[in-house]
């Protein structure tokens, strides 16, 4: 009897405990977390890691990417020439490809295709993806030297049109921690194609 | 002058009501066949739309040409149009082909010759329009949303599904009136 409702004792604790566990976050990386580490291998056959760009640049743009979507592919030049601009202020840019239907030697053509010189790295099994909790291709995650996740979402508000672009709010987020002042708009919504997971 | 503009009231009244009718479902569309885009929608244009709606349920369907489960689904939602319809269903296709796809759209609606009118997103807006279908939408095709006679959102449905689970959820709704809000989701482009 006392075994029996030292069982029941234990049932109900658990029972309690999946209760008033807390909610999943909709985003595990919220703004001010750390950004996981990661080690891939770009495009080009070097390694990269999140440590290692961070400890030598003002600022790592780490951007989900795609060579099949649309949207991603809307903002091959824009990607291109933000890194580019940004590159001699002490910005890297880091593509990451987490679709499992985008094999290395697709995302190596893309990349040569659409100039891109920023490093891209294919995210094998897409463990990157998932520690950032990235769910879309363009998907935006700047983090400072510090190693915290300063800005998340999208690039800009437009994914059709460049010049109809009213908030670039990649653009503003670099420009406000290079000046080192507050991000005013740190998360923004991600909009365009799923990343394809194994 | 806009040709508008020089219209008698009597022929603004019946314009009006062309503009109504249309946006009801009924009658032909603007383009004369649902088998072309019916016209671009902002963020305002879909709610308009949706507003015209109301005693009907209503499945919203967002597509692209590139979309490969979108195109694969596309003749579920013909037939749901063609089965559910005279229950009350109306089948609404909004492409969110960028502008420079907008052949490749025509040519998809030649070649599938829906029953039900297909609109196309109008070039940016984007947070604008994506609040107005649904907040949690984020751009995965497709991407269908249900709403009930009175006009709410009753469920949304994230990526493909079965034919016979958006029969079964319309069916529901067609004749038990509107449910909570809920959503489904599956695999998607």
């Amino acid at each position: 009897m006392r075994h029996r409702k030292a069982l029941l004792l234990v049932f109900t604790a658990a029972a309690a405990c999946l209760l008033l566990a807390p909610a999943a976050p909709a985003s595990a990386l919220e703004i001010g977390s750390t950004a996981p580490d990661f080690q891939l291998t770009t495009l080009d056959g070097k390694p990269i890691s999140l440590a290692d760009a961070t400890h030598t640049h003002k600022a790592v743009a780490v951007i989900f990417i795609a060579t099949k979507c649309p949207y991603s592919n809307a903002y091959n030049t824009r990607m291109k020439d933000l890194a580019a601009a940004y590159e001699k202020q002490g910005v890297l840019f880091v593509g990451i490809n987490s679709n499992k239907t985008e094999p290395e030697e697709e995302a190596r053509a893309h990349a040569r295709q659409h100039e891109h010189t920023f490093p891209i790295a294919k995210d094998p099994g897409n463990k990157v993806a998932d520690l950032y909790d990235a769910k879309r291709t363009p998907e935006v995650f700047l983090v400072a030297p510090d190693g915290k996740v300063k800005y998340h979402g999208r690039i800009d508000d437009n994914s059709e049109d460049a010049s109809k672009v009213t908030s670039p709010d990649l653009k503003n987020a670099l420009d406000a921690l290079l000046a080192g002042k507050p991000i005013q708009n740190a998360q923004t919504k991600a909009f365009g194609c799923t990343i394809k997971r194994v | 002058m806009h040709d508008q503009a020089r219209l008698s009231g009597h022929g603004r009244f019946v314009l009006a009501a062309l503009v109504v009718l249309r946006a009801a479902g009924v009658g032909p569309s603007a383009s004369g066949s649902p088998s072309s885009i019916s016209g671009e929608l902002d963020s305002a244009g879909l709610r308009e739309l949706l507003a015209a709606q109301k005693g009907r349920v209503v499945l919203v369907n967002f597509w692209a040409t590139w979309c490969v489960p979108c195109r694969e689904e596309f003749p579920d939602l013909v037939r749901l149009q063609r089965d559910l319809a005279p229950r009350g269903l109306r089948v609404l296709g909004i492409s969110t082909d960028f502008t420079g796809q907008t052949a490749a759209v025509e040519s998809f609606l030649t070649s599938t010759k829906p029953n039900f009118d297909n609109y196309r997103k109008k070039s940016g807006d984007d947070q604008a329009f994506i609040e107005t279908v649904d907040r949690v939408w984020g751009g995965e095709l497709p991407f269908s949303v249900l709403y009930g006679r009175d006009g709410r959102k009753v469920r949304v449905f994230s990526g493909r599904h079965p034919y016979e689970q958006y029969r079964a959820e319309i069916v529901k709704l067609l004749s038990e009136g509107n449910r909570q809000t809920g959503d489904a989701r599956s695999p998607r482009s």
